[in-house]
């Protein structure tokens, strides 16, 4: 009897302790690995998506003007690209819709050597802080109404930078009239 | 002073009021209608060109300063199969101060694969199905955000963003 009941008592210390330390390892997700021994251990990881988070104008407004004595003969406002995510961006021109219909005789080029009845206009980058180019040596040009994909801005991991409108205009382009250059600003990551 | 003469006065007195009366309601709460103000047609609202180059940067300033667009979306979203839900992760961040309409084009087909209605600044997609079913494979494709006036949906302008979506099956 007394034999029974030591042996009842061994079998429900074991239970006790053995049920105890499965208990542990199901809520701290831990396993011992036995010293000189091997041991398995699953390591889970997740890839987080990169997110690109930009801030960019919608619309760019500009004055051209042959009154203008500099050679770039547009006035811009600072026109800031900021990059608010933790990879670095490009920023590029895919289109640019222009409608210049408004001027009479007048056509569009896409570079700085326009004649007398010709327009240009092109993106530049800030050199000095708030200072509008007055020349056209690092302008990038716009080209009418077709795909173009050409690389205005790079911008680094939560970087701020800035462009100007720049632009060129013949002596016989008719003034005081408007006309419109759209382009559309496509953000894409850099490797 | 004759009976006459107050009476008179009293009418003269009651005449001068009246009038003061009627230039005091002129002053105070008459508003000019459309048709009293002659507005020349031809005038332009603006700065005149040539006079002030530092005023008219301020004013083209003030112009692109309130259209600025604040976005973010995943640049490689997966979708299981073409019909599954992908991580598309579209943001309108709260100070936008815009409605955000997306669509998804693939560059090389020009095809629109998936669109957005309005989305109201601090909303965002988190996953979505496309709108066209795509075979397995990666695509390049350009996420095309249009802003608009938060109170009245006029068309603003638009930005664009590119991305690789990946269809597993």
């Amino acid at each position: 009897m007394k034999k029974k009941s030591i042996l009842l008592t061994f079998v429900l210390t074991m239970s006790l302790i053995f049920s105890t330390a499965a208990y542990a390892a199901s809520t701290t997700a831990t396993k011992d690995i036995p010293i000189g021994g091997s041991g398995e251990m699953e390591m889970v990881g997740s890839i987080e998506p990169t997110v690109l988070s930009v801030t960019m104008p919608s619309v760019v407004p500009f004055n051209i003007s042959n009154s203008l004595t500099t050679e770039n003969k547009v006035i811009s406002p600072r026109i800031k690209m900021k990059n608010n995510s933790s990879i670095p961006v490009s920023i590029t021109v895919s289109y640019t819709e222009v409608d210049i219909s408004k001027l009479k005789n007048t056509s569009w080029c896409n570079d700085a050597n326009v004649g007398p009845r010709q327009i240009a206009i092109g993106l530049e980058k800030e050199e000095v802080k708030d200072e509008m180019p007055t020349g056209l040596s690092n302008a990038k040009w716009l080209w009418a109404n077709q795909w173009q994909y050409m690389e205005v801005l790079s911008l680094a991991a939560n970087q701020e930078d800035a462009l100007y409108v720049v632009g060129a205009m013949g002596q016989d382009v008719m003034e005081n009239t408007t006309f419109t250059v759209t382009p559309t600003f496509i953000v894409s990551r850099t490797y | 002073m004759s009976g006459k003469s107050k009476k008179t006065a009293a009418v003269v007195g009651a005449l001068l009021l009246l009038l003061a009366a009627v230039a005091v309601y002129f002053c105070v709460f008459h508003k000019y209608t459309k048709d009293d103000l002659a507005y020349d047609d031809n005038a332009i609202t603006g700065i005149l060109p040539g006079i002030d180059i530092d005023e008219r940067r301020k004013e083209l300033q003030k112009i692109v300063d309130r259209n600025m667009i604040a976005f973010s979306v995943n640049t490689s979203p997966v979708f299981l199969n073409g019909t599954s839900k992908g991580n598309l992760l579209i943001e309108n961040p709260g100070n936008n101060g815009k409605l955000l309409k997306a669509s998804i084009t693939i560059d090389e087909t020009k095809e629109e694969v998936y669109s957005t209605k309005y989305l109201k600044p601090g909303t965002y997609i988190e996953s979505a199905k496309l709108d066209k079913v795509l075979k397995e494979g990666t695509y390049n494709a350009t996420v095309h955000i249009s802003a608009y006036d938060e109170y009245t949906a006029e068309y603003i302008g638009q930005t664009g963003a590119q991305i690789v979506i990946t269809v597993q099956n």
